[in-house]
């Protein structure tokens, strides 16, 4: 797939003002976003479960330019939410569809190897050989891919200029994520409460988060951070970490196609993912919508119906 | 106020100035009694409430939020609270995930004429969060 | 229309659409479409004889089916301005490239096949939408017949047979054999008042018009029989329910409560079967005509209307006034005003009423230079904008615009008169840009947190 992918930058580079794709990382482990704008630099690009990263994130900040981005089948999800808004338009955009099997989830792959001291990553047939200056260990990707992957509903680009493989299966409907909501759901509110406060005290208010979605196009207009309005105040305390957290997750409802990028780029660990999901399912039931799937579909908080057959009447 | 009483919770009301606000004078002007504990903030539209303003007051102290509108299909502004249906549906069923356990906020429809019904509403919900309780979940953080 | 047409001061514009409409009050900016009726109305005289050297044929609308007209028409006698016009899709210099007959007989060069749509723009202060609306499909009841059977028509075919100038000159019969009816059965309420299969409401007019109906068939055909099939009979206004009792009483019109379940035809007769609720027996007549009192619905232009003006409406396509007893004439658009069953069905002198009102209102808005408004708007701060416009998409007013700033960027701009003050921008606004002014974010936290401050300080008193 990856020469495929080297000759349709190279074929379509001309038109374009610059190309994001994946290339080496600053380790064997880690791959990262790169821009590509002279036919030379196409050859630095490369594609495996490292990369990781929604280079659609790019997208709102390059608005004006033509450009072309690489995108697996989560990444184009992030693209079609943002056509659907308005905030990026079709014409500006030339994507380069993959077809995805999974990414690495470097955190479980730290609980079998030293991240630390890796040399060489190589990679067989469903399997990463990873191998430190102590050991070498091969590992199935299925034990270390990260959990959106396991249960993948969108492994091919919904949307795409072209498609540099074959079309994958759905490896399922979610089902790992909406597990971990599960997990919560079966606590007591006050235990959930006392979960998200251990959880939020190591929040320390980087806004990776938020700089990693490729929704959160407010950035430095952020209501987090505002004064006026002023929702959340600079306070060092759980409480406003768990304000910014809700405040984010309800900016996002209708909007976010969870592709888990803010977990990932979470520095603290925090579970982000599944606060998120459960406002995704939520409105999975109540109006059927998923984002980023359907063109032109409005976020459901964005429109209405006068009659909502979800929607029970209040009890009084 | 006797200490011998229980206590008023801290309960919050968002009215919408058309509708729910005039039913609440309806109930007032028709001397039906209400509890006192029910705070009242007038705002011009069920749809201008954030719900992120429902999670500011349980942060701010709260015991429980209601958000009381016109009945879908009688907004003043003719959609202000179709839209606020569906994101109050939504924070209702979101809030229980964050640890604010159901029945601390609810969302209802009261019209202007509807004294009877406020009080019924007020007085029920009222009553519902004194059964919960007070909500403990920042007692510690100051 | 004619008084219309002739006032200076009045602009008529005929067979033109709208094609659209920006701005807000005072200033929309509206574009119309012309569309060629391929005859120049310059030269015309109206003299007719085009129409009367027309070869080609073709069904009537305006007289629903019932009769003919001529590729190139006018579509009624009196028809505003004086001047035809031609069906392309069936004149036969387009269909045949042949025929150029009216081209040739015209005695003043009149008819022009280059003739092009010729859209116009123009600014204006208010607008008045007045779009009428269409009748109820009978054909939905297929148990009636309608559209099957010949001989069951509805009330406006039963117009068109009595007018003068209509297919028959003015004579009732039946379509099938074009002879006189003896027995006409009415049928009301077909359509209306109908939950599942036709419109939950009253159209308000039937009730007057099928007595209207039996008056003029009895004045034309003196033996013949009326029956009227009813649930209710509704006649509120001055001297309605005087009309119905004289259709009844010096008419002799036979008025049966009860409803129709079924017609066919029989021998060249039809048999209509109905109950007779009042009595609690099921009937069975033989009638010659049946005439069904369809209801009144949306038109289906209405769509497009709404859409272009942003206009509300119900779950019936009926445009929504700003307040039902306060306001009916009004839209929630400032500038925007409603007239006649656009806005719900009502009868001649309701809607002639509305048509004044509007007016009264556009004048009145008219005779000051400047608008004063509510202060409880919505504004933007421009520096906070990222130019989403999820204000703008949910704004119940369509009050928000976009504008360039100085340093490029495109950002919502609130047009202050149209805005409503519901404050939706605001609860919407990701960034907190734009907010409802005396309702602003800042304002209601300020409210929550004083009100629980005041709680903090009982719980430590």
């Amino acid at each position: 797939m990856i020469d495929k992918l080297k000759e349709a930058v190279r074929e379509h580079l001309e038109e374009l003002e610059l190309v994001i794709g994946y290339g080496e990382g600053y380790d064997p482990l880690h791959a990262t976003p790169i821009f590509v704008r002279r036919p030379e630099e196409v050859d630095r690009l490369l594609w495996n479960p490292l990369c990781v990263y929604n280079l659609a994130t790019y997208l709102y900040g390059l608005k004006g330019k033509k450009v072309g981005v690489v995108v697996k089948g989560c990444d184009s999800r992030s693209v079609l939410q943002l056509l659907n808004e308005g905030l990026i338009s079709r014409e500006e955009v030339f994507l380069f569809g993959l077809p995805c099997s999974g990414v690495l989830d470097l955190r479980k792959l730290a609980e079998r190897v030293d991240v630390g001291r890796v040399e060489e990553v190589s990679w067989q047939e469903g399997k990463i050989l990873v191998r430190t200056r102590e050991k070498e260990e091969t590992i199935p990707l299925e034990e270390v891919l990260q959990d959106r992957c396991l249960s993948c509903p969108y492994p091919t680009p919904l949307i795409y200029d072209v498609l540099l493989g074959d079309p994958l299966p759905p490896k399922g409907e979610n089902e790992a994520l909406l597990r971990q909501v599960k997990e919560l759901e079966e606590l007591t509110p006050p235990e959930r409460l006392r979960y998200w406060k251990e959880e939020l005290e190591r929040c320390i208010r980087c806004y990776a988060c938020r700089n990693a979605c490729p929704l959160c196009v407010c950035q430095d207009w952020c209501a987090a951070e505002a004064r006026d309005p002023h929702w959340i105040s600079m306070r060092d305390g759980v409480k406003e970490k768990w304000m910014w957290q809700v405040l984010h997750a309800l900016h996002l409802a209708g909007r976010c196609t969870g592709c888990g990028e803010c977990e990932r780029a979470c520095p603290m660990g925090i579970p982000l993912l599944r606060i998120r999901m459960k406002i995704n399912a939520e409105l999975r039931e109540l109006f059927d919508y998923e984002a980023g799937v359907k063109e032109g579909e409005r976020p459901p908080l964005l429109t209405y119906q006068v009659s909502e057959p979800k929607i029970e009447e209040p009890k009084w | 106020m006797s200490g011998m009483e229980e206590r008023e919770r801290r309960i919050v009301g968002f009215l919408c100035n058309w509708c729910s606000y005039g039913g609440a004078d309806t109930a007032g002007v028709a001397r039906l009694q209400q509890p006192t504990d029910l705070r009242i903030l007038r705002v011009p539209c069920s749809g201008r409430v954030n719900p992120l303003l429902v999670v500011k007051a349980f942060l701010e102290g709260a015991d429980g939020v209601l958000v009381s509108g016109c009945h879908p299909g009688d907004c003043h502004y003719v959609e202000g609270n179709y839209y606020a249906r569906r994101r109050l549906e939504l924070l209702k069923r979101f809030l229980p995930f964050m640890g604010i356990e159901p029945g601390r906020f609810e969302y209802t429809w009261v019209s202007s004429s509807e004294g009877q019904r406020w009080q019924k509403v007020a007085t029920e919900f009222v009553e519902e969060i004194h059964r919960l309780g007070p909500f403990a979940g920042w007692e510690d953080e100051g | 229309m004619l008084e219309a047409s002739q006032d200076p001061r009045i602009k008529l514009l005929t067979y033109a659409e709208l094609e659209e409409v920006k701005g807000y009050v005072g200033n929309f900016e509206v574009k119309i479409r012309k569309k060629a009726r391929l005859i120049d109305e310059t030269r015309c005289t109206g003299c007719g004889l085009c129409i009367e050297r027309c070869p080609t044929f073709t069904s009537s609308e305006w007289d629903l089916g019932l009769g003919q007209r001529k590729a190139v028409y006018k579509p009624f006698p009196q028809a505003i301005p004086n001047v035809p016009v031609i069906d392309s899709e069936v004149c036969g210099h387009f269909t045949t490239g042949l025929c150029s007959v009216c081209e040739k007989i015209c005695p003043v060069g009149a008819v022009d096949w280059n003739q092009r749509d010729e859209v116009i723009e123009e600014r204006f202060g208010a607008l008045v939408v007045a779009t009428g609306f269409e009748l109820f499909d009978p054909s939905l009841y297929g148990e009636y017949g309608a559209g099957r059977i010949k001989d069951v028509i509805t009330g406006l075919h039963f117009e068109r047979m009595v007018n003068p100038s209509g297919p028959t000159g003015g004579h009732l019969v039946r379509p099938s054999d074009f002879t006189e009816p003896r027995r006409v059965v009415f049928i009301q309420c077909v359509g209306s008042r109908d939950a599942e299969r036709g419109v939950p409401y009253c159209s308000g007019i039937c009730c007057m018009y099928t007595a209207k109906q039996v008056i003029l068939l009895k004045e034309h055909i003196p033996e013949a029989e009326a029956v009227v099939f009813y649930m209710d009979i509704r006649a509120p206004a001055k001297g309605y329910e005087e009309f119905i009792r004289r259709a009844q009483e010096e008419y002799g019109a036979i008025y049966i409560r009860g409803r129709v379940g079924r017609i066919y035809e029989e021998d060249g007769k039809l048999i209509v079967q109905g109950t007779d609720t009042l009595s609690g027996q099921a009937l069975e007549l033989e009638a010659d005509l049946v005439v069904l009192a369809t209801g009144v619905v949306a038109p289906q232009e209405g769509d497009r209307i709404g859409q272009l003006l942003a206009l509300a409406r119900d779950d019936y396509g009926f445009f929504t006034e700003l307040h039902p007893k306060l306001a009916p004439v009004e839209t929630m658009s400032s500038g925007i005003y409603l007239a006649g069953c656009c806005q719900g069905p009502k009868d001649i002198p309701a809607s002639v009423a509305q048509g004044s009102a509007a007016a009264g209102k556009v004048m009145a808005l008219f005779s000051k230079d400047e608008l004063e408004s509510d202060p409880q708007v919505a504004q933007v701060k421009d520096l906070r904008c990222i130019g989403c416009f999820k204000c703008r998409d949910v704004c119940p007013y369509g009050a928000i615009e976009e504008k360039e700033t100085p340093w490029k960027k495109m950002v919502a701009r609130v047009v202050e008169t149209v805005c409503g003050g519901c404050g939706l921008c605001t609860a919407t606004c990701p960034t907190g840009a734009i907010q409802l002014q005396n309702f602003t974010d800042n304002q209601l936290l300020g409210e929550v947190e004083s009100l629980c401050l005041g709680w903090r300080r009982e719980s430590a008193a």
